[in-house]
């Protein structure tokens, strides 16, 4: 098995699978990576803000670069020359973008297995005191660890190029993909298409909440959702249309008042502006969050 | 088709033509907006008393711990759905690291349920700081914060059951929510818990007003730690946060100003083909012949309101790396 498979084409950040370049740079990230927590480990408590601070600015810095540097188009990844040093940098960021987002899922990877810690604590926890409900608890354990072990198996066994495009047909299947098959498409996706399809049921009582007529915004809203969900029903809306146009003329004035057109001048003159006003704000929030936390300006928890 | 106008400053004279899709406007726009946040970050910490209205919603935070104590249950805390640790995280976990505080004060169990590892990791060590800050890190039960899943209806049914059996008598959901959203809503109604809730998806907005007892719309979030702590720098950013809405507020009025006086005043006998302006005979304005729509969609071509494949110009083409330094699929497939 390839553990080292080289990512086409070859730029800066990659090389030849197999090659020395490649394990001469292997080696020094990871004594780069060992260096960084041992100084990280060894650095005065007071000094490991300003050291995070750093690192948080550097890899900040390479998407707002990303983003400010002009984009080379149209070109042929492998093949095209930069014509000059700025089109050099293009390059090199473009090239750089898959790895640069590699590290995220590396970083996310090995928090994983803290996350799996916290939910084997809390469960087992239970287990062990056999607290309330201790058994939905031997349940979700249980059904990790078979999750895991069915998921590695199905995969490991399409590894083989030779055996895999037979398995993309069920009567070539083995018991591992069987098993994997009845866990993750057999009961998963159901509990979870069980768990979206409640939101029907959800979106019911409040909807009976929100639309009791207690003021006047809540009247409007009535009316307001009244004929927008009107115009989605073909025999009123038809009804209606032929009351307020009997000629069915669409040059006819009264035409504007035909359920369809009142719905989309509701959504698309009031609703949207609202929307859009509403987005520009998030929009600036999440600008000014970064900025800050990109700055190290920003103290998390807030301390008053 | 080629990249049309308008071309970024210096384009022509420092990087070629092949730069003028990415457009000046937008880089300009988002500079000037951090510039007024820094620049009122400066203003905030030289001690000037900046003025932020009243919201309901964080005023009611305190109300909800109360209650929470008052009936001896936890408060619990969701910092939304995101698929990593992002802006829209850290600022949920700023407020909860509030809440928490407060709670913390008065000995109030919290939970706060995380749908990412990293959010579960970071969430852990804010909460952690919040007790040491306060003198008791002795209080801080490390399974107050908790990993459920990454599955969004996993981790929906999750925190259904969270709530049901712990019987919150308080809930906050901050952050980036989606479809269950109302899931999480209806059924801390259904226990009759106080809920204070922020989505910074707009759809699920309106689920939220429907369900929950006070909502913080749109900014109002990124609005909550400047308006809970007052620290200089989140004040002064929250008023450099409102300048850059007066710029977009400016520049949608200059627009419809523009736009409205080009296509009603103006006549054009050019039109756009192919990234080119050409003859064409006289004729009221289109919407795509404006100042603003050529402004704003630089890389798309005038006649056409879909985004073209952008192409070089014949004379702007690249060189071509030697051959025995490309490489195409696999070494092996490479020429040699």
């Amino acid at each position: 098995m390839n553990f080292f498979l080289d990512i086409p084409p070859a730029t800066f950040w990659n090389n030849p699978s197999g090659s020395n370049a490649l394990m001469i740079r292997l080696a020094l990230a990871l004594l780069i990576g060992i260096a960084a927590i041992f100084v990280l480990l060894k650095a005065p408590t007071n000094y490991r803000r300003p050291i995070v601070g750093v690192v948080t600015f550097l890899s900040g810095a390479f998407y707002v670069m990303l983003y400010l540097w002009p984009v080379a188009i149209s070109r042929n990844k492998g093949i095209d020359a930069p014509r000059n040093p700025v089109e050099g940098v293009a390059f090199w960021l473009d090239d750089a973008v898959p790895v640069v987002a590699n590290f995220t899922s590396i970083v996310t990877a090995f928090l994983l297995g803290l996350g799996v810690y916290s939910l084997l604590r809390v469960h087992g926890r239970k287990v062990m005191r056999k607290e309330t409900d201790w058994v939905f608890s031997v349940v979700l354990l249980s059904s990790m660890v078979l999750m895991v072990f069915a998921g590695y198996g199905d995969w490991y066994s399409r590894l083989d190029p030779i055996k895999a495009p037979a398995l993309e047909l069920r009567e070539n299947w083995g018991p591992i993909n069987y098993l994997r098959d009845v866990l993750f498409e057999g009961m998963l996706q159901q509990m979870d298409a069980a768990m979206f399809s409640l939101i029907a049921f959800y979106i019911l009582s409040a909807a009976y909440r929100a639309f009791r007529v207690r003021t006047i915004e809540a009247t409007i809203l009535l009316a307001a959702a009244f004929i927008v969900m009107f115009s989605f029903m073909g025999s009123v809306e038809a009804a209606w249309g032929h009351m307020v146009n009997p000629s069915g003329n669409i040059d006819n004035f009264s035409n504007n008042f035909t359920l369809t057109e009142v719905a989309k001048w509701i959504r698309g003159s009031i609703q949207k502006p609202a929307i859009r006003g509403i987005d520009f704000g998030v929009g600036i929030g999440a600008l000014a969050m970064g900025l800050r936390l990109w700055l190290s300006l920003d103290r998390t928890g807030g301390k008053s | 088709m080629y990249s049309s106008l308008p071309p970024p400053l210096f384009a022509n004279l420092w990087l070629g033509n092949q730069y003028r899709h990415t457009g000046w406007f937008g880089i300009v726009f988002v500079l000037t907006m951090v510039a007024f946040v820094l620049m009122n970050i400066r203003r905030a910490k030289t001690g000037r008393n900046l003025y932020i209205r009243r919201i309901a919603g964080l005023n009611a935070i305190d109300e909800a711990i109360g209650r929470a104590t008052e009936m001896g249950k936890p408060v619990l805390m969701v910092p939304g759905l995101s698929a990593n640790l992002n802006a829209i995280v850290m600022q949920a976990l700023n407020i909860f690291a509030h809440v928490t505080r407060i709670a913390a004060k008065f000995s109030n169990p919290i939970l706060v349920c995380c749908n990412d590892a990293a959010i579960f990791t970071v969430a852990q060590e804010v909460i952690r700081d919040v007790y040491q800050e306060q003198g008791i890190p002795e209080s801080f039960d490390p399974d107050s914060v908790r990993f459920i899943s990454d599955r969004q209806f996993a981790f929906a049914a999750g925190v259904s059951g969270i709530i049901l059996r712990e019987q919150t008598a308080a809930t906050f959901f901050l952050g980036e929510f989606f479809a269950e959203s109302l899931i999480f809503a209806e059924t801390a109604n259904s226990i009759g818990a106080i809920q204070i809730a922020s989505s910074t998806q707009i759809t699920q907005t309106p689920f939220f007003i429907a369900a929950c007892d006070y909502v913080l719309i749109g900014d109002e979030f990124y609005a909550a730690s400047a308006y809970l702590t007052r620290q200089p720098i989140l004040v002064g950013s929250l008023v450099g946060q409102d300048w850059s809405k007066l710029l977009v507020i400016v520049s949608i009025m200059v627009g419809i100003g523009l736009n409205s006086f080009q296509r009603i005043n103006t006549k054009y006998d050019k039109t756009w083909k192919d990234g080119q302006e050409v003859d064409a005979p006289e004729h009221t304005r289109k919407a795509s012949e404006t100042f603003t729509y050529i402004l704003l969609n630089p890389q798309t071509n005038a006649n056409d309101a879909d985004i073209p494949a952008i192409k070089l110009r014949p004379e702007d083409k690249r060189p071509e790396l030697p051959l025995n330094e490309r490489v195409t699929k696999t070494d092996a497939e490479a020429p040699k």
